[in-house]
């Protein structure tokens, strides 16, 4: 039978979040975007107010259901929201901000469980124009907060580029279920 | 967290902070009422002491937003007001019409008044701020 998986996509104002979701939605994505006054933020017209939704449907008949979080700190208690039920995370970073680590670890923080049990990915954008800090930089930042997680350089406006990072996250799912399966019959065995 | 004071000028704040302070003189069960933009920043308010102004300007846009979302999804049309019915009261939440940008407005009132007295106090309150703004 079919199952439904429900993946977050988060991480900072113009990270790239709605524009990923929208890439590989197979239906019409459901937006809440408004005027963005903060253009100290960001420079666009527009931001997420609650939230972006989008459907993705795998070859064996598995459903992804795809919610992008809003990027402002402002916004948090989407995230939690969000968050609930939630078997995987997205983290977009953009790389062409003024500290791309420290957004990093403000995301990290607020979606740790999912970082803790293996059951998210990094997607580092706006990659080639601005090389620094590198992939090896975030490796460093994620494991010095205590975490493991795949970073790979995506362009959120590439469809293929948000699929290799589904399935990326899909595999570390899988191999945390195995864990976690592993260690309940463990534990079952007197 | 307040907007950049380009985008709301000392003038048009003051004239929101006479309105609302008329709008909860008039109708005493209002409790509170905010101003903000569609995206989160607070412009004027008058809220009870703990309830905070920012978390509620975000809230308002997030709220306001899906609910527009939903009105499109199910072919509505333009949402006009959003009601939320609680245990010790009701929230209005609205869209207030401005030249450049609409802003959002919600209030906060007590279930002793009808949902019809509030609503026409806060509808009235709108269509006059909306007369003042466009003579700005």
């Amino acid at each position: 039978m079919p199952r439904e998986y429900k993946l977050i996509f988060t991480g900072s104002m113009g990270a790239g979040k709605t524009t990923a979701i929208a890439a590989v939605s197979e239906i019409e994505p459901c937006r809440t975007d408004v005027a963005n006054n903060d253009h100290a933020g960001h420079a666009k017209a527009t931001t997420t107010a609650a939230l972006d939704y989008g459907e993705v449907t795998l070859a064996g008949g598995d459903k992804l259901r795809l919610y992008g979080t809003p990027g402002q700190s402002r916004f948090d208690f989407m995230w939690k929201i969000l968050g609930q039920g939630s078997l995987g995370v997205v983290i977009l970073v953009d790389n062409s901000r003024p500290d791309p680590l420290a957004d990093l670890r403000d995301y990290a923080h607020a979606f740790g469980d999912a970082l803790a049990e293996s059951r998210a990915v990094i997607g580092v954008g706006r990659w080639q124009k601005h090389p620094a800090p590198t992939i090896d930089d975030y490796h460093r930042a994620v494991v010095g907060l205590g975490y493991e997680a795949p970073i790979l350089s995506v362009d959120a406006r590439r469809r293929g580029d948000v699929l290799m990072l589904l399935d990326v996250l899909f595999h570390q799912i899988e191999a945390a279920e195995q864990r976690l399966g592993a260690s309940t019959t463990a534990m079952e065995t007197p | 967290m307040t907007v950049d004071t380009h985008i709301v000028s000392r003038i048009e704040t003051a004239i929101y902070y006479s309105h609302i302070d008329a709008l909860m003189t008039l109708q005493p069960e209002i409790t509170g009422a905010l101003v903000s933009t569609v995206d989160g920043f607070e412009i004027a308010s008058r809220l009870a002491s703990g309830v905070s102004a920012a978390k509620l300007s975000a809230m308002t846009s997030s709220l306001l937003a899906l609910a527009e979302a939903m009105c499109a999804e199910a072919a509505s049309g333009a949402c006009r007001d959003l009601v939320i019915d609680a245990e010790a009261g009701r929230l209005l939440l609205m869209e207030l019409p401005r030249r450049t940008q609409n802003l959002v407005l919600a209030v906060q009132c007590t279930n002793k008044v009808t949902l019809g007295q509030v609503l026409w106090a806060v509808r009235s309150c709108r269509e006059e701020l909306s007369r003042r703004l466009e003579v700005l």
